[in-house]
């Protein structure tokens, strides 16, 4: 017959070694954490100063609906940052969307993307394609929707659901600001 | 066991990928790109090494019965302490690599080595093992990446270096020096099943490199013989 011991034993062990990998992540945590933080916030702060400069943005109570995941205002009223989360080929899209206080777009940037490498991924690249296709945004307004779909926006090359994707966000945000501004 | 033995099994004999076979789904799925194919293989090699070397301490008095979940929880611990580190130093790789760092938890090079080796010799041995498996993994990723970059999108050393001024970018952001002019690569290789045609092809080398080496050496030992 098994003794006490043998069946204590294991899960003793199992959880010392437990509380020592607890215990040096939570010393890694207490390291990286303000780090990986200040790099997210400037991540934010740099998608935002790209598609509408400004001094400062302040954030407004705006109800995550699934599309719009949180709108931002900018000092002077220069108009609105609005992030957008839309459904794209391979996943979801993340956006940060600049609308001036015309109601027309001053910009995108694509903040968080697993779209399909060399096709859809273009859009959130720092390339000459990808600045080409992100600057067709600049000046649109109402509905944005691409040329397949009797709009203006020239869709990536084989890249037309995460194109459309797009047109959608921002069409989403443009709409927001309509009802804010 | 020498370390010439040892290096051998890793990068060619005994290779993780390409004989073992272990560790094929982040290794199809990230290698497009240089940047990202030489941060997982050195990702894996360190987590790899860490984790050889304390499951080799400790091999002792880890119980049979929970050793596989001993196991788990070191490995786990080593993956989050690179992640962490990883989007605190090289955010541009965490980004890179996205879910795939978390992922190196169920890779199972790592538990392999751990069950298969680490958890039976020494600490030394160990921690040489898990470096040449490490490299032998990381090896052939960079191939694959090299592969399917210069065939599919058209470039060399893509986020690694930058094309414009020749000049290593360590932030992701090099476009890598183009060899074939936009639009003219084939796309479909940058696609998960061109991984799987890339790795198919890699081992298909392999083993025909093993078999003929192995014939030369029957060879050398009969001619020997007689």
């Amino acid at each position: 017959m098994k003794k006490v011991i043998d069946f204590v034993k294991p899960a003793v062990i199992l959880l010392l070694v437990a509380a020592v990998v607890a215990l040096v992540l939570g010393l890694v945590d207490m390291v990286t954490r303000d780090r990986i933080e200040a790099i997210a916030e400037q991540t934010m702060n740099d998608a935002m100063q790209s598609v509408l400069p400004a001094e400062s943005y302040e954030q407004l109570d705006v109800e995550p609906d699934g599309e719009v995941d949180a709108a931002y205002e900018a000092a002077d009223d220069a108009g609105w940052v609005v992030q957008v989360t839309e459904v794209g080929s391979q996943g979801t899209v993340t956006m940060m969307v600049g609308v001036g206080s015309d109601l027309a777009c001053t910009g995108i940037s694509v903040t968080d993307s697993s779209e399909t490498a060399g096709l859809g991924a273009i859009a959130s690249q720092a390339s000459e394609a990808g600045d080409n296709f992100r600057s067709q945004f600049v000046g649109q307004s109402g509905t944005v929707a691409v040329t397949k779909d009797g709009g203006e926006i020239n869709a990536l090359t084989g890249a037309t659901i995460t194109s459309r994707a797009i047109a959608k966000g921002v069409t989403t945000a443009l709409a927001l600001c309509e009802t804010l501004g | 066991m020498n370390a010439k033995k040892q290096l051998t099994e890793g990068l060619i004999t005994n290779n993780p990928v390409l004989v073992q076979q272990i560790g094929l789904c982040a290794t199809m799925a990230i290698s497009t790109t240089l940047f990202n194919g030489i941060g997982m293989g050195l990702s894996v090699l360190i987590i790899l090494t860490c984790c050889n070397v304390v499951v080799s301490a400790i091999r002792k008095i880890i119980p049979e019965q929970v050793r596989l979940a001993i196991f788990v929880v070191v490995i786990a611990g080593f993956v989050t302490i690179v992640d962490l580190l990883l989007q605190a130093f090289i955010p541009a790789l965490s980004s890179a690599l996205g879910v795939f760092i978390p992922l190196i938890v169920v890779n199972c090079i790592i538990i392999g080595r751990a069950e298969s080796f680490s958890s039976k010799e020494g600490v030394f041995l160990s921690f040489r093992d898990g470096v040449f498996q490490g490299l032998g993994y990381t090896c052939v990723l960079v191939l694959m990446c090299l592969f399917r970059e210069l065939l599919g999108s058209g470039t060399i050393g893509g986020g690694l270096l930058n094309g414009a001024s020749g000049l290593i970018t360590l932030d992701g952001t090099g476009a890598g020096f183009r060899i074939i002019p936009e639009g003219f690569g084939i796309g479909a290789l940058t696609l998960p099943f061109g991984g799987f045609l890339t790795l198919g092809l890699l081992m298909a080398v392999m083993q025909y490199a093993l078999r003929k080496s192995g014939e030369k050496k029957a060879r050398k030992e009969k001619e020997v013989k007689e």
